[in-house]
């Protein structure tokens, strides 16, 4: 999986880590922008009211 | 040895002799074996990686975001009440809870106990299912609801409150001094008598001026709910200075 992301990656090792590392913020981006807030609601670690 | 694995598959159909010598049935299985296990094995990797980001998230990023907004909001409020006497806008957060004991400075309080409110790194007061009484009523329970982990984390030090220590809450006008006198370091989350505007629970009959803290425990979970009862000691005007009651001090 990652083996078929790098060997389909431009350029020499330099560049192809360069994007790598690119590609690795962008997913953390993505995640704690938009998925984590998603998916916490849905998990049980964080309500804190009692309630009926 | 994920990656030897399939960048030796990936020279095979270009490779010189050696593999092409070998049956090629076996080894076509073999590496497709390889494959399967290797693809399995990042997928795990991956998992776990997400597991540690999702817990930086919760415990780290969540923080830093409800306090920056928390101060924005209490940033208004404090401009509302200067802007001098007059109707109080209350829509923006009610006043300001202060306890040397929770170390975290003064936390804005707003109504309800909404996640999207709790989650900017405030504190609610409940609108049901019990409604809260206000610091200013005759009498009552004044219940209030925060974060023990991420999200601002405002009553993540809640189990170091000890009957004794002083809880003061600040509106524009008045500070209210509260004494904490009993607390339940573990409920069920459906207890919802805690809040009733006489705590049973917590020892008292009569009706009295009330304020129930309320979160979730053990921490990093929300499997129960921890209660920290306190009542009104006294009562002092904000002066010109907003100088802090003793208790503060």
């Amino acid at each position: 999986m990652y083996g078929w992301i790098w060997r389909h990656l431009p350029g020499n090792a330099w560049v192809r880590a360069l994007i790598s590392l690119l590609l690795v913020l962008a997913v953390v981006y993505v995640l704690f922008q938009y998925v984590f807030p998603w998916a916490e609601p849905l998990l049980p670690f964080n309500d804190v009211t009692v309630d009926e | 040895m994920v990656r030897t694995d399939e960048d030796g598959r990936g020279e095979q159909p270009g490779g010189p002799g050696a593999t092409a010598a070998a049956p090629p049935r076996g080894s076509r299985t073999r590496s497709r074996i390889a494959t399967a296990v290797g693809v399995f094995g990042e997928l795990l990797i991956t998992v776990g990686v997400l597991l540690a980001l999702f817990v930086v998230y919760s415990l780290w990023w969540t923080n830093v975001i409800a306090d920056r907004e928390a101060k924005k909001q209490s940033d208004k409020v404090r401009e509302n009440w200067a802007k001098g006497p007059g109707a109080l806008d209350t829509r923006d957060g009610i006043g300001f809870l202060h306890a040397p004991g929770l170390k975290e400075g003064e936390i804005l309080v707003k109504k309800g106990t909404a996640t999207k409110t709790l989650n900017n790194g405030v504190a609610g007061y409940y609108t049901k299912p019990v409604k809260s009484a206000m610091p200013w009523d005759k009498k009552g329970n004044f219940t209030l609801a925060a974060h023990r982990d991420g999200h601002g984390a405002k009553f993540h030090n809640i189990d170091k409150l000890d009957e004794g220590d002083a809880v003061v809450f600040e509106t524009r006008d008045v500070w209210y001094v509260y004494r904490v006198y009993a607390k339940l370091p573990e409920t069920s989350k459906y207890n919802v008598d805690v809040l009733a505007p006489i705590p049973k629970e917590s020892g008292r009959k009569k009706p009295g001026r009330y304020l129930t803290l309320s979160t979730c425990t053990p921490v990093y979970t929300s499997r129960h709910r921890y209660i920290v009862w306190a009542e009104l000691e006294r009562t002092e005007k904000v002066d010109a200075n907003r100088t802090e009651p003793a208790e503060l001090r």
